[in-house]
């Protein structure tokens, strides 16, 4: 129970403009240095974002550089290169050695087989990176003048978030929440603001109301496999796709409530006083509307911009005015400010809008108790999140 | 000027102060008074930094620069403040380098070393231990895997060329493919090859051959219309089947399958990156084809010899196509040229073959060469 005074509801301060000319600018110039400016160009997007994000007029901030990013991102291409190099060249052999002519089904479970024993060599890294990138960035958070931080325990993720998959994937689903649940657990468990240590409560079955209309989806799949076996072919075909439609809802419909669920039972343990409690009420339908219809706001905007910066290319070679070769380098740059512009699009159309709601659907009680918590000693980052980087893993921001 | 209200934070907790600001009597430092300290802070303009995104209109959040702090990845002191008064604000950003960036010592350093390393580990990869793999792994390919392998890559091919269903492309007139038939014979006679070789021609305008892994050749339609006679198609043939027997084609299928990954890594997923990769990836076929091509050059014209074929045909193929390159003609070649030597040299070598080479006989005869090209028919 919390008796502290207070409680905060998310702010978010972001607008369309000025996130969208930075994206705009920052993909232009990562474009322009063959994908160098990529590490100042997260950087500056993050700091834009972060510093949009606040409560009780008090912003985030995010204290990354680009340069250590960069450095990161070099001390993590001397391992990978050496690890992924050699691995994907082994995973074509097996791939050719194994090729095509699979006659029995004993070959064909050989053959996914060998491609699967290969992936899951990189696997162990793309959980490591994800961990640490989860530290660097809360590292470089800062709210109220603290620090954020987590602990350096990304190999006890790795071995879990195999084990967790794993049974996951064994129980077709069905033991999805317990990961979701457990790895969101070690994660919030080792998470600090300040002083004060984030603590995940609840139970993995509480995630299972939020997976309420997969099993809908589920129910309606089990019709139109009635109506198949039945051979009613154009019913069951008909219920067949709502039930694609309605688990593709349902998948996202989980990812919201189980949000809500962790976020509802995280606390923030104050050394010395009663925790700070969280809620939160996105919407799954909201979400989806920023997710379909920004998307196809984005797509649409993208095709007018590539007709209206490629035309004139075309006029002038239709007219053969001036020589082919002239135009190669300004059509490459009208290209990439094109990719460049549908890039930023998608920022400000689906995920500003996204955050925002999610954001300013979140609340913190017993607020008070904040004012006792102290500075934590800073991270080194660790690789500044150069795995990550280097295996390409990361969410919008 | 008269203090403002601001927010403090000091660093050290998360309790808010609330303070006021104001720049000093001489205008050097900006004062911050009131909160928990018993004297008036004093920041030195100078060292006066904003920090973040500024994403909110008319809050400035400020710290100061600190060299000392190792602790964060920006040199700042861990207080911060945040103005909202606009005249102080316009007042700071006029006096101060507040967006300055602030770098450690050192770090050029840093810079220069770690990009080095990964430089040379990359290069490593790409240039030395990936073409070494693959050497490797393409003998431990079994055969029968490879012209699986092999068709398949012929398959796309032809996907590519505009083969709506397999075999579309395919030129089958009897009379041509026995003469293909002949000059393969001819040709491989004698030479103890690994592949049972299966050449086909294509019915496309481009003027090309490949050899795709396994024993698989192709010849394009527009290389028999192009070529000076049998002996050029020979030559070209001849070419080709040395890539098989060398196993070229596996073994670059195996680096690109390494040096692209390598690359994506570290170029990226950012605007244009996969073009970039793509570029990247034929540049760096273009540099180690080129010795697969002068090896082919070389077995091709011992076969020539031992087939008793004079290799002026192929030297006419070969001063073709600097012409070809010379004239720079849109859709001409340019898929053979790229990760080939040059032309003209190739076509003195194999002139220079032909003056030291004994008698000679066409390598298929004329009815058999009006059969082969008209084998689309």
């Amino acid at each position: 129970m919390t008796h502290e005074q207070g409680r905060l509801g998310g702010e978010y301060h972001g607008t369309q403009g000025p996130l969208f000319w930075l994206a705009v600018r920052t993909a232009m110039l990562t474009a322009l240095t063959l994908g160098v400016y990529r590490f100042w160009a997260k950087t500056r997007i993050r700091r834009y974002v972060w510093s949009s994000v606040g409560a009780d007029g008090d912003a985030f901030e995010y204290t990354g550089t680009g340069l250590e990013k960069f450095l990161g991102f070099l001390a993590a291409i001397v391992i990978l290169a050496v690890y992924l190099g050699a691995v994907q060249m082994i995973l074509f052999y097996f791939g050719l050695t194994l090729f095509g002519a699979a006659e029995t089904q004993a070959e064909l479970f050989l053959q996914f087989g060998a491609f699967g024993i290969t992936s899951l060599a990189i696997l162990p890294l793309v959980f490591f990176a994800q961990y640490r990138a989860r530290r660097y960035r809360l590292a470089r958070t800062r709210w109220r003048g603290l620090r954020f931080g987590a602990e350096a325990a990304a190999w006890g993720y790795v071995w879990r978030a195999m084990i967790y998959w794993a049974i996951a994937l064994l129980s077709l689903g069905l033991l999805w929440p317990l990961m979701t649940f457990r790895l969101a657990q070690y994660k919030a468990d080792r998470s600090w603001y300040g002083n004060a240590r984030f603590r995940q409560n609840g139970r993995w079955t509480g995630l299972y109301a939020a997976m309420k209309q997969l099993f809908v989806a589920l129910g309606l799949m089990v019709l139109a496999a009635i109506f198949a076996a039945i051979q009613l072919y154009v019913l069951a075909g008909l219920w067949a796709t709502l039930g694609a439609i309605w688990f593709s809802v349902g998948l996202l419909s989980y990812r919201v409530n189980a949000f809500v669920y962790l976020t509802e039972n995280l606390v923030l343990e104050v050394p010395g006083a009663d925790d700070v409690t969280f809620g939160t009420s996105p919407q799954t339908w909201n979400v989806l509307w920023q997710m379909v219809g920004g998307s196809m706001a984005v797509f649409a905007a993208t095709g007018l911009v590539f007709g209206l910066l490629g035309a004139g290319p075309l006029l002038l070679i239709g007219l053969e005015a001036v020589p082919l070769h002239v135009l190669i380098v300004p059509s490459v740059l009208l290209y990439m400010l094109a990719l460049a512009i549908s890039g930023a699009l998608w920022l400000i159309w689906v995920a500003q809008p996204i955050l925002r709601h999610v954001v300013t659907r979140c609340t913190a009680q017993g607020t008070g108790a904040l004012n006792g918590v102290a500075q934590r000693a800073g991270d080194s980052g660790a690789d500044a999140e150069g795995f990550a980087d280097a295996l390409d893993i990361g969410g919008a921001f | 000027m008269l203090p403002v209200p601001a927010r403090y934070y000091d660093g050290i907790t998360a309790t808010r102060q609330n303070v006021r600001a104001m720049l000093s009597e001489d205008g050097g430092a900006l004062l911050i008074l009131g909160g928990a300290q018993p004297a008036p802070l004093e920041w030195p303009l100078a060292r006066l930094r904003a920090v973040g995104g500024a994403a909110r209109k008319g809050h400035l959040v400020l710290a100061l620069h600190d060299p000392a702090n190792r602790a964060d990845a920006r040199p700042l002191a861990p207080a911060r403040l945040t103005v909202t008064d606009p005249a102080l604000i316009a007042a700071l950003r006029a006096r101060c380098h507040l967006a300055r960036r602030d770098r450690r010592p050192g770090m050029r350093g840093r810079l220069v070393r770690r990009g080095a390393l990964a430089a040379a580990a990359v290069g490593i990869m790409l240039f030395v231990i990936l073409p070494r793999m693959a050497d490797t792994l393409a003998t431990l390919i079994p055969v029968e895997r490879e012209i699986t392998f092999g068709r398949s890559v012929v398959a796309q091919i032809e996907r590519a060329l505009g083969a709506t269903d397999l075999g579309d492309l395919d030129c089958t007139a009897p009379a041509g493919t026995a003469a293909l038939e002949v000059m393969t014979r001819r040709l491989s006679a004698g030479a103890d090859l690994r592949y049972r070789l299966e050449v086909r021609v294509l019915d496309h305008a481009m003027v090309n051959a490949f050899a795709a892994p396994g024993g698989q050749i192709v010849i394009m339609r527009g290389l028999l219309d192009d070529a000076t006679g049998p002996d050029a198609v020979a030559g070209v043939l001849a070419h080709e089947i040395a890539h098989v027997e060398a196993r070229d084609a596996t073994r670059h299928a195996l680096r690109a399958a390494g040096s692209a990954g390598l690359l994506s890594m570290v170029i990226g997923d950012v605007t244009g990156g996969a073009a970039a990769v793509f570029l990247g990836e034929r540049v760096m076929r273009a540099s180690y084809t080129r010795e697969a091509e002068t090896g082919a050059d070389r077995f091709a014209l011992r076969m020539l010899n031992n087939a008793g074929v004079s290799s002026r045909g192929m030297a006419a193929f070969f001063d073709g196509l600097a012409e070809a390159e010379q004239e720079g003609g849109p859709g001409r070649l340019p898929t053979y040229l790229s990760s080939h030597p040059d032309s003209a040299a190739r076509a003195d070598v194999a002139e220079a073959n032909a003056a030291d080479q004994r008698a000679t006989s066409p390598v298929i005869s004329d009815a058999e060469w009006q059969a082969l090209l008209a084998i689309c028919d």
